[in-house]
């Protein structure tokens, strides 16, 4: 096991540098004239040629990328060149805020997938065609007009929960759950509508096995059947399943942050890659790939705990 | 009993949620200071870094830095020059030398105080560094002559001094920071308000608690300030709508009947202009716009009205001219100089030679697609075709300056005269990439910089009139700057700025 980690944890590290030469190369030929974008339209050419020179952009590509990279290896990511601020502390102030909102939302499909999927596959009739028509139309409503509604709704009209911004948890739990109750919501439709389709087929599949009807033959009420020996085979997809979600709904809380004003990694991606804010951006790419990595590993340990076959392979 | 658990436990974070639907943008309630507690306002960008020597702006990034710095001189609502740091100042007899009386109460928040020796560092800083307006101080000397007297010296007059003194290049930042790499985002300055880092999120949020000594106490109307960065303007829509500001920069005019029928307050004014700058005025790229009379055909060809109402819900006024109503160059009969009449634009464009029109290239980008297409067709029917590239919105400034085109759409803030004539008419001008120059114009410019005071004035009229005529541009219209307050606030707004003076909100009572 020990060396499974370890294996997964060496090739996460070699994955970090390609995906950063590859961000770091992107960048650079997007790159066009970052000094004029960072001063803006007042700013005189001399201005401009002065910005460049103190940010070492007229260097060869090689020499920048090698100058980031040792410098990354230390710690040090540098200043973002649009705000000042320390990368270190801006990308690691921002992920602890988009998690709690993708966390959030996987523990809340999570749940709510389970109950809806078990429920359509035992059921079935009218509770089943219920489930589908829901999930049909989680996946047909887009993220963002499910957020716009959420705001209008319970934010404007209501006046339950912020429509903007950010309360952290340690200065208001309450304030915390008012901002962010909303943006998860939003974040949840989609992948509660595919986990629960997963965890319904995986389900049925399961009933229909030999083990089951030997279960049930026994004797053993129909909740523990379901419950404890059902789900546990049926919960290796649904955790697939749910670890692609997980990082889908990175993706999409770039959206869902923009729309409530929230000051996440997607806010900041945005932001950053729009204006080319490079140090920014490959600290947001070190960021989410540490998290793709760390994500997966604990997938596959879930997996191998659910599954002793899995630790074979 | 697994999903009555679960229900329970929804059930008890929706009422934890529920009794926190607090909003952000409570300001009634008085305090022990005679103050409101708390000023919330939105805004569509952050600053850049609060070193005066990185990135001190203004425009929309003015109350970010007002709130921290003071400046020397201050604006008036209407745009008047008048004492804040310095207290007098006074011209020698050929306008090269400006002596300035510093206030002896004032300190920096770190507790030094701030002397002629703090505004001198201050100033040769921001001339030093890399601000986007720091070659307005380029070529002047500071000389603090004793702790409350300082000297500007330069080789020739700047008519805009005082006025830029009010703005960036007036900002005073205390010393002792400048070799601190955190003063990007941890600012040390004498103004009406302190940053509270540790709750401000850079970016994004930015907490302000009021300056305890501020030596003009009276001045500031709030215990708190809080701005938050909303670039999304339905997020910023939702914002007002939810009652979490209380005071917005509104960039859609369209949202302005929404906005009221919140209950909200615009407060307007006009700053920037919209419309075409003609740049290839001597054709070395584009042929075709070498011809006054092409340049004129074109501003023939539009529709202004119409474009108005098409773009900007009608929140604007049109205009022919690219100097503002507030300028004493501005005339109100200009503005009818050309008008639409694309059947003369024609006849004008055959009589230079181009009786089936020509083709030029221009740029556009994304999120002003509909004002592209509508001066593509404008122009298509005088028979100019547009052939539009998208260099990415992140360069179409760049690409703009570069020069890459003879000719580009573009918004320009309307600036006081002698900053104006030296961002888009000089012959090094920002805005003239193409370095035009006309024997005419430079008279006019060195009147308005050396002459008395109503010989510029002259000068400057005699320039925009000029400009009209030879069809240097081809503006559309005036847009309306709009801002947005809460009923619970009062606005004077600055007519001289994108964003309003964080000393003109004020509680209402």
């Amino acid at each position: 096991m020990l060396t499974f980690i370890l294996r997964r944890l060496a090739s996460g590290v070699i994955l970090l540098f390609v995906i950063s030469f590859l961000a770091f190369a992107l960048l650079y030929l997007g790159g066009g004239d970052i000094a004029r974008r960072i001063l803006g339209e007042n700013a005189t050419a001399e201005t401009v040629a002065q910005r460049a020179e103190e940010l070492g952009l007229n260097r060869p590509f090689f020499v920048q990328y090698w100058e980031w990279l040792t410098s990354a290896l230390t710690g040090d990511l540098g200043r973002s060149w649009f705000t000042g601020e320390l990368v270190t502390v801006g990308v690691s102030g921002r992920v602890a805020v988009t998690l709690s909102l993708v966390i959030g939302a996987t523990l809340l499909s999570a749940i709510v997938a389970v109950l809806l999927g078990v429920l359509a596959a035992r059921r079935g009739g009218g509770v089943d065609a219920g489930v589908q028509i829901f999930s049909l139309i989680g996946f047909a409503i887009p993220g963002f007009l499910i957020a716009l509604m959420l705001v209008l709704v319970f934010a404007i009209n209501l006046g339950w929960f912020k429509a903007t911004g950010y309360i952290p948890i340690s200065t208001s739990v309450v304030g915390w759950l008012s901002s962010v109750t909303l943006p998860i919501i939003a974040l949840s439709i989609g992948a509660i509508a595919t986990v629960a389709q997963q965890v319904r087929g995986s389900v049925i599949d399961a009933m229909s096995r030999d083990y089951v009807r030997t279960l049930r033959s026994r004797g053993l009420p129909a909740n523990s059947v379901v419950y404890k020996h059902v789900l546990r085979n049926a919960g290796g997809p649904a955790l697939a399943v749910l670890a692609v979600q997980f990082i889908g709904l990175l993706g999409g809380a770039v959206i869902v942050e923009q729309i409530f004003a929230i000051p996440g990694m997607g806010q900041l991606s945005v932001r950053a890659t729009t204006l080319g804010d490079i140090p920014v951006v490959m600290g947001l790419v070190i960021a989410f790939a540490i998290i793709v990595v760390v994500v997966n590993l604990l997938i596959d340990l879930a997996q191998a705990a659910l599954n002793p076959k899995v630790r074979l392979s | 009993m697994f999903r009555w658990k679960a229900t329970a436990a929804l059930t008890a974070i929706a009422a934890l949620a529920l009794t926190g639907c607090a909003g952000g943008g409570e300001s009634d309630g008085g305090t022990d200071s005679g103050r409101a507690d708390r000023l919330t306002l939105t805004a569509i960008v952050g600053p850049t870094s609060y070193d005066i020597g990185q990135g001190a702006e203004w425009g929309n990034r003015s109350a970010f830095f007002q709130a921290v710095f003071d400046t020397l001189l201050m604006n008036s609502a209407t745009g008047e020059i008048e004492p804040w740091i310095a207290t007098d100042w006074e011209y020698n007899d050929d306008s090269t030398v400006l002596t300035l009386t510093i206030r002896d109460d004032v300190t920096f928040t770190d507790g030094t105080p701030l002397d002629a020796d703090a505004v001198v560092a201050s100033l040769e800083r921001f001339r030093d560094g890399s601000s986007p307006q720091a070659a307005t101080l380029a070529g002047k000397e500071f000389t603090a002559v004793d702790a409350t007297t300082v000297e500007i010296s330069q080789d020739a007059p700047d008519p805009s001094l005082l006025s830029i003194l009010t703005k960036t290049s007036g900002l005073i930042q205390a010393p002792s920071t400048f070799d601190d790499p955190n003063a990007a985002t941890e600012p040390i300055g004498s103004g009406p308000y302190i940053l509270d880092t540790a709750a401000t999120v850079t970016g994004t949020t930015y907490q302000y608690t009021a300056n305890p000594d501020y030596w003009n106490a009276d001045a500031v109307k709030y215990d708190n300030l809080t701005i938050n960065v909303i670039e999304d303007p339905t997020a910023t829509l939702n914002a007002i709508k939810a009652g979490e500001a209380n005071g917005a920069k509104i960039t859609l005019n369209d949202q302005i009947p929404e906005i009221e029928a919140s209950g909200w307050t615009i407060e307007a004014n006009e700053l920037d202009f919209q419309g075409l700058l003609l740049l290839d005025r001597d054709g070395t790229m584009a042929p075709e716009l070498g011809d006054v009379r092409v340049r004129q055909a074109i501003n023939m060809a539009f529709d202004r009205e119409a474009l108005l109402s098409a773009l900007q819900a009608g929140y604007g006024t049109v205009t022919e001219q690219v100097f503002p109503t507030s300028s004493v160059a501005y005339d109100e009969s200009l503005d009818s100089t050309y008008g639409y009449d694309p059947e003369a634009a024609k006849a004008l464009l055959a009589e230079a030679g181009y009786p089936n029109g020509f083709d030029i290239d221009m740029m556009s980008t994304p999120a002003f697609q509909t004002t592209f297409d509508l001066v593509a067709q404008q122009l298509a029917d005088i028979g100019i075709t547009v052939n539009y590239t998208d260099p990415g919105a992140a360069n179409f400034i760049a690409d703009m300056l570069a020069p890459k085109y003879p000719a580009t759409w573009m918004a320009l803030e309307q600036n006081p005269d002698w900053q104006l004539i030296n961002f888009m008419i000089a012959p090094q001008a920002t805005f003239n990439p193409f370095h035009s120059q006309d024997p005419q114009v430079d008279e006019y410019i060195s009147t308005i910089q050396l002459g008395t005071e109503d010989e510029a004035a002259q000068a400057t009229k005699d320039l925009n009139a000029y400009l009209v005529d030879q069809a240097w541009f081809a503006p559309f219209f005036r847009v309306q700057g709009t801002y947005a307050v809460d009923a619970n606030t009062d606005l004077e707004m600055w007519s001289v700025n994108a964003y309003p003076s964080i000393f003109g909100f004020s509680p209402k009572n």
